[in-house]
């Protein structure tokens, strides 16, 4: 993974890598269709349909009615809407989540992320064998990074942005742009944009029915990951709601809360915190992005970030080099911004 | 100055800029160029995406073009999207490249500055290496003070910051800040910074002191050791680091809630709602 500057300079993140470690780059469409027929295969009755509307029960005993329209193999011979009546509802339908609209979960703020994926000539995707990229910039993006991902036989060129959705096709030029040389040669086969949400939704569980993944808000900040804690979400909301069942038999809002919620927050709200903390210190200007290039060319980090990363977990590092590490952050953030203000003094001359 | 051979080059070629640097000019043009074709590509591919076999001939149609227009481009000296070339040849392309002439500074070696090149006296000319940018900037605010590494990295950023470069593979850049030493930022930033705050913090504790000294009577000495008087003046000391212009006031206090809001929304969940407002 490499990691350049609004003034090209590179860090080569893999240069730290352990030997076993990686980087996953996947393909959405074949992850979800393979999660999904392995569900199928461990006894999960898989009923292809949109769902329209969920009618929310009008007592503890009453069961929640899903409404939907059918599709799929024998969608046409039955009723345009059909009903289902079940007991608990986990909302695992993404950022434009229907669930979350029909229990009240409340709105969260959403970021925009625009990809394209482009059909390179072979020497080109011999380039991004095994290299990704990311780019930081007011260029590219105010406020998140734009990629350059490869995806198996083609590369996925994206950038995103919450402040400045409206501009988001002269930041995907601009994206472009930075890695022009290497997409020379290059075709956009597929154009993709999709909202990414901010923060969690003010209620995550309601009544019996609780959201997973996107539909919940659990993207983290910084880095905009959201595959592994959507599928450690709906892992753990299931076993939660196996548990209970073993227990009490019937699912209760507070049981919820509690079994999944409340395991969910002790163990991943720090490293969301943290997450959000780097975004707003280093992704808030072109001065503190470099600052954030320069700090990546550190082993330390590197170590630090892919332990953090493979684990999902804020790695454990020891408190010298902790202290140490943040003493260059703080020298690094401080030449950083030095060097932004004499580049406003020159933009003023 | 040796080094100022490349400016006439990089004066003549700016000579159309608008001096008033804003980003739009090139930016837009580049844009607009780009539009017009990626549209083109989107529905040719669009429409046959459900056919795999009928891809492979939209790809190819469209792959010829680009060919085409690189092979037209004479100078290849501007690094730009396929899609865009093809439309730019049009006519926008020599005017688009003639606006973003590279980067290029003698002393800038191998992505980093050439420390060897900045020699003064006996050792590196340090205030040299932080004006080195100023050479390759937009040409005006050329001034004819010392030269030094800091300034020229901040034109060297200045200018990618207003014409981004695309990266490429050989020409990595290498330059790391911490290669210029601690005490040159020191003594070309801090010092008239620190005169000022300094100069700040001296009058309000003179200020503060004859006053206290006036109200209760407790004269410097003693007031040093009163543990009120102590944190008067740590505050003091405090308030004049964060606070160094009247906006700031502004800034720490947006900056406050911005740091607890990610935290409140997290907490969201857990605070008792009562179920009328759950519509929100």
């Amino acid at each position: 993974m490499r990691l350049l500057s609004p003034s090209n300079l590179a860090s080569d993140f893999s240069r730290h890598l352990r030997p076993a470690a990686h980087i996953a780059m996947l393909r959405r469409e074949v992850l979800d269709s393979f999660l999904r027929s392995r569900a199928q295969s461990q006894g999960a009755h898989l009923l292809p349909a949109l769902l329209t509307s969920l009618s929310l029960p009008s007592s503890p005993l009453h069961p929640y009615l899903l409404h939907y329209i059918p599709s799929g193999a024998g969608a046409g011979a039955g009723p345009a809407t059909s009903t289902l009546a079940v007991d608990v509802v986990v909302g695992a339908d993404g950022a434009n989540s229907r669930v979350a609209r029909c229990i009240g979960a409340g709105d969260y703020s959403t970021a925009i992320a625009f990809q394209e994926r482009v059909r390179l000539p072979p020497a080109g995707m011999a380039a991004y064998a095994d290299l990704a990229e990311m780019y930081v910039g007011d260029d590219v993006s105010p406020d998140f990074y734009a990629w350059v991902f490869p995806k198996c036989d083609h590369v996925a060129v994206g950038t995103g942005t919450a402040a400045a959705k409206p501009a988001i096709r002269r930041l995907q030029a601009a994206a472009r742009a930075r890695a022009a040389p290497k997409l020379a040669g290059g075709v956009v086969v597929r154009v993709e944009a999709h909202p990414i949400p901010e923060h969690p939704r003010p209620r995550r569980v309601a009544g019996r029915a609780a959201l997973v993944g996107d539909a919940a808000g659990y993207v983290a900040r910084c880095s905009g990951e959201g595959i592994y804690f959507a599928a450690k979400s709906g892992r753990m909301c299931g076993d939660a709601i196996v548990r209970i069942w073993k227990e009490k038999g019937r699912v209760a809002e507070a049981d919820l809360k509690r079994e999944y919620l409340r395991r969910w927050d002790e163990e991943f709200a720090g490293t969301f915190r943290f997450l959000d903390a780097l975004q707003r210190v280093f992704y808030g200007s072109n001065a503190a992005r470099e600052a954030l290039v320069e700090l990546c060319g550190d082993e330390y980090v590197q170590r630090m970030t892919f332990d953090s990363y493979l684990h999902k977990k804020m790695a454990a590092g020891r408190p010298l080099d902790d202290l140490g590490l943040l003493w260059k952050s703080a020298g690094s953030l401080l030449r950083a911004t030095i060097l932004g203000r004499e580049v406003e003094r020159l933009r003023s001359l | 100055m040796a080094s100022l051979s490349p400016l006439p080059t990089a004066l003549s070629t700016l000579s159309s800029l608008n001096p008033n640097n804003n980003r739009l000019p090139s930016g837009h043009r580049h844009h607009l160029s780009l539009l017009p074709k990626r549209t083109l590509t989107l529905s040719a591919t669009r429409s046959t995406d459900a056919e795999g076999g009928a891809l492979d001939s939209a790809s190819a149609v469209v792959e010829k073009k680009p060919k085409a227009a690189v092979s037209a481009d004479p100078e290849g000296k501007e690094k730009q999207q396929p899609e865009a070339v093809a439309a730019a040849a049009a006519g926008n392309g020599a005017a688009v490249k003639a606006e973003m002439p590279k980067f290029r500074d003698p002393r800038w070696v191998n992505g980093t500055w050439d420390l060897k090149q900045f020699v003064k006296g006996g050792g590196t000319d340090w205030d040299a290496v932080i004006d080195a940018a100023m050479l390759h900037g937009v040409g005006l605010g050329f001034r004819a003070d010392k030269y030094g590494e800091i300034t020229y990295e901040a034109r060297r950023r200045k200018w990618l910051e207003d014409f981004p470069e695309a990266t490429s593979n050989d020409e990595a850049v290498v330059f790391d800040t911490s290669i210029i030493p601690w005490w040159a930022w020191i003594k070309r930033f801090h010092l008239p910074e620190a005169e000022r705050l300094n100069g700040r913090a001296a009058m309000v504790g003179f200020f503060m002191a004859y006053f206290v000294d006036s109200l209760t009577g407790i004269g410097l000495v003693n007031q040093m050791g009163n543990f009120f008087c102590k944190t008067l003046l740590f505050v003091a000391v405090v308030g004049v680091l964060l606070i160094r212009k009247n906006e700031d006031i502004e800034k720490l206090k947006k900056l406050l809630e911005e740091t607890v809001l990610y935290d409140k929304q997290w907490q969201a969940t857990w605070r008792d709602d009562s179920p009328t407002d759950s519509k929100k």
